[in-house]
Parts: C-alpha cells; sequence; structure tokens
C-alpha cells in the first residue's frame, strides 16, 4: 500500500506540474499594464525579489522534504516553500521607494485589500484551509501512539473485544502540531505582507502611474495568495493521500471508513488543482487581472 | 482609483506641509467634493503616498477634527462628519478667484500671454 501511496503522490504531483506548465503557459498575453515604461523601476524590483522568494523556496522546501524520514519534512515542505515566496514579495514591495521631489501629490483614496485580492482565487485558499482544519482536527483526534510509543502517529481501530488494528502513518499530532504551526505563520504572514502591499507608497499620482502600480499592487496580491494556496493546498493533498490510504487498509475497517477514504481521494483530487492554480499563479504572475481596484 | 481629488504638499513651502494638507482637505470638505460620511485615507497610507511622517499627518487629521470637518474612531477610520460647514456661495467664489489669481501668477513666471494662458485652461477643462 506504501508503494501505491508514494505512486499516487507522485503522479499528483506531476499532474500539478503539467496544469500549472500548461496554464502558464496558455496566458494571455499584454492583460497587465506594468510593463509599460510608467513604474519599470518598481517592476523590476519586486519581479526580482519575488523570484528570489520561489526560487529560495524550492530550495528550502526541497531541504525540508528530505529532513524527516517520518515524512514530517515531506508535508512541512509546502508551508516552507510558500513562506520563501511571502518574503520575497514582501521585501520586493519594502523595496520600492515613493516619488521623491520637492512637490509630493497624492490621492484621496483608501486602498483596501479586497480591491486587490484575486476574488476566485482567495475563496479557493480560504475554503482550502478551512477544510485543511477541519480535517487535521479530525485526524488528531483519533491517532494514538506507535509501537515506538510516539504520540498521535498511527491510527487505532478496534476490530473486536480482544483485536485492535493500527495503521501509520496517520496523520495526528505527530504531524499535525508542528504543520498547524507552520501554516498558522504562513497564512499570518500572508495577511501581513498583503498590508505591506496596500500601504506602500503610491510612486507617482498621474493616471498612467496609479494604472501601473494598481496592477502592479494586484500581481503582489495575487502572488501572495497563490503562495498561501502552495502553503495550504500541499498539506491538505499530503493529509488527504495518508489518511485515504490508512481508511482503506484496515482490514476490519466499518463501511463508512471505505466512503470516507474515497470522499478523502476526491479531495485530493481538489487540492492537486487548487495547486496546481497555485503553481501557475506564481510562474506567470503577469496574468494579473486588468480589473481595476475601486 | 483615478479621478479622486489630490493633494499636493511642496516641502519648500514656508507653510509647514500639515497645513497645506490641512487646508487643502478643508476646502475638499467645504466645497462638498469630499460628501459626508467619505472616508480619508489612512494616516499611514496617506503619510507613504506623500513620503511624510505619520505624526505630520496625524496632525492635519486631528486639526481637522478639531474644527468639526472629520471625526476619527478606532477601527472605523477618519470620516467627514454631516455637520461639516459648507462654503457659502460668496467663499466659493472668492476662493476660485484666489486660485485662478495663483495660477495666473505661475503661468505668467513661465513666461506665457494671456491667449496662453486661456488656451491651458480650455485644454485642461477638456480632458
Amino acid at each position: 500500500m506504501a508503494g501505491a501511496l508514494v505512486l499516487a503522490a507522485g503522479a499528483c504531483l506531476a499532474a500539478a506540474v503539467a496544469a500549472a506548465a500548461w496554464l502558464a503557459h496558455a496566458r494571455s498575453p499584454g492583460t497587465v499594464p506594468v510593463d509599460g515604461p510608467a513604474v519599470p523601476a518598481a517592476v523590476r524590483q519586486t519581479a526580482g525579489f519575488r523570484l528570489a522568494g520561489v526560487i529560495a523556496g524550492l530550495a528550502a522546501g526541497g531541504a525540508a522534504a528530505g529532513q524527516d524520514a517520518l515524512g514530517r519534512g515531506l508535508l512541512l515542505a509546502g508551508p516552507v516553500f510558500g513562506l520563501c515566496v511571502l518574503a520575497g514579495v514582501v521585501a520586493g514591495e519594502i523595496s520600492v521607494r515613493p516619488a521623491g521631489g520637492r512637490t509630493r501629490t497624492a490621492a484621496v483614496e483608501v486602498r483596501r485589500v479586497r480591491d486587490y485580492l484575486p476574488r476566485g482565487l482567495a475563496a479557493a485558499v480560504t475554503s482550502a484551509a478551512a477544510v485543511l482544519a477541519a480535517l487535521a482536527a479530525a485526524t488528531t483526534a483519533t491517532a494514538g501512539p506507535d509501537d515506538l510509543g510516539r504520540a498521535g502517529r498511527v491510527l487505532l481501530l478496534s476490530c473486536g473485544p480482544d483485536a485492535q488494528q493500527t495503521y501509520g502513518p496517520w496523520p495526528g499530532s505527530f504531524y499535525t502540531v508542528p504543520l498547524a504551526a507552520v501554516v498558522a505563520a504562513g497564512l499570518i504572514t500572508g495577511g501581513g505582507a498583503l498590508r505591506v502591499v496596500i500601504r506602500r507608497a503610491r510612486t507617482g499620482a498621474d493616471a498612467d502611474t496609479v494604472a501601473a502600480d494598481d496592477a502592479l499592487r494586484r500581481r503582489a496580491a495575487r502572488t501572495i495568495t497563490g503562495a498561501c494556496g502552495i502553503l495550504v493546498a500541499l498539506p491538505l493533498a499530503g493529509v488527504c493521500l495518508v489518511s485515504a490510504g490508512a481508511l482503506l487498509s484496515l482490514s476490519c475497517r466499518p463501511a463508512w471508513f471505505t466512503y470516507a477514504g474515497w470522499a478523502l481521494l476526491a479531495l485530493l483530487i481538489l487540492a492537486v488543482a487548487l495547486m496546481s492554480w497555485c503553481a501557475a499563479v506564481l510562474l506567470a504572475p503577469a496574468r494579473a487581472a486588468a480589473r481595476p481596484a475601486r | 482609483m483615478t479621478g479622486r481629488p489630490l493633494l499636493t504638499v511642496d516641502t519648500g513651502n514656508p507653510t509647514p506641509p500639515y497645513e497645506q494638507l490641512r487646508r487643502q482637505l478643508a476646502e475638499l470638505i467645504q466645497s462638498a467634493a469630499l460628501a459626508p460620511g467619505d472616508r480619508l485615507p489612512p494616516l499611514r497610507q496617506l503619510a507613504a503616498d506623500l513620503g511624510l511622517a505619520v505624526g505630520t499627518v496625524a496632525r492635519t487629521y486631528r486639526e481637522l477634527e478639531s474644527a468639526g470637518l472629520v471625526s476619527s474612531r478606532r477601527g472605523g477610520g477618519t470620516r467627514v462628519l454631516a455637520t461639516a460647514p459648507s462654503l457659502s456661495d460668496s467663499e466659493r467664489q472668492r476662493l476660485l478667484r484666489h486660485h485662478a489669481r495663483a495660477f495666473i501668477q505661475q503661468a505668467t513666471l513661465l513666461g506665457a500671454d494671456k491667449q496662453q494662458i486661456l488656451s491651458a485652461i480650455t485644454q485642461a477643462l477638456a480632458t
């Protein structure tokens, strides 16, 4: 069963990467006016920091994945990658300097996070975070210690008055506690990064610069949402895969274990789809919507 | 996000930046360019956009609040009050003439003649 799980995980990852590459390739050109001459320095700076964040995230996530033979590193790789991307976005936004000079001009406007967020992607990421929290709480509550006494590592099932079956790994507290800490840190960082994007100074006050600046903010908000999506969707896919494998492997399982196992596999497909979407956003940030912020 | 009223601060002007901002915001409120209930930009956002200290913008908002033009609430931002006094017609005319004189003065310093000044105004009105 373990071999099948690894095979399934590899297939999911390959599917996600292929879908992301296709989505990135299929992006419609020319929807973002940030490539114009209005804010070239800000575009270059933020793109450079964002790319550095993605590269650092791939390196740190890869390193994290190989850290723990019991699978915790693999579970934490997504959140670690997301945190690095967020750090890159924040560094890029902080590096943007306001228009200097003796005379400074600003519009009387209130910039709000919701004006720049990609609504569909943000709703999907929020839903995934809620599902991950609920699923992790359920698996943590039903976990037990393994044969070496490590709490929250296996699923215990009573098969009769004197018989008991165990299956591990199972996403109990051994996995979910560090996962919750890293995901919570990532989501809080994501919220803070969005505030930084909204609060940073305008690069100018004329209409063209404001339009380009708004597009730049939407691009940053989209990258942040994508990073949060990876941060949530990758562990969600992992928890779904491992939980489904455990539920479907116990020989004396009740009927509802089978239904729950298949439901988790269906959820796994949705998590992989979200991962693909977010990866495409990170690979092709220029697809930021041309929708003007209100 | 375009089409919103603009605020300008000249750091070389002997008038302190907080007072320059206060005058412009008071004019916008009294001329109803900012309607009752409209929210002013958050302190940190406006300070960042203008490259000013947050305390400078905070002082402007405090002065406007003391004058009964705006109200600040924690979590609700700073909003234009419904009871903010509006400009009378004569005061509006006086301000219009004041700004026109200031514009003409600047245009004359640039060497523009009467025809060029009128042409510039016509062009600006058309955009």
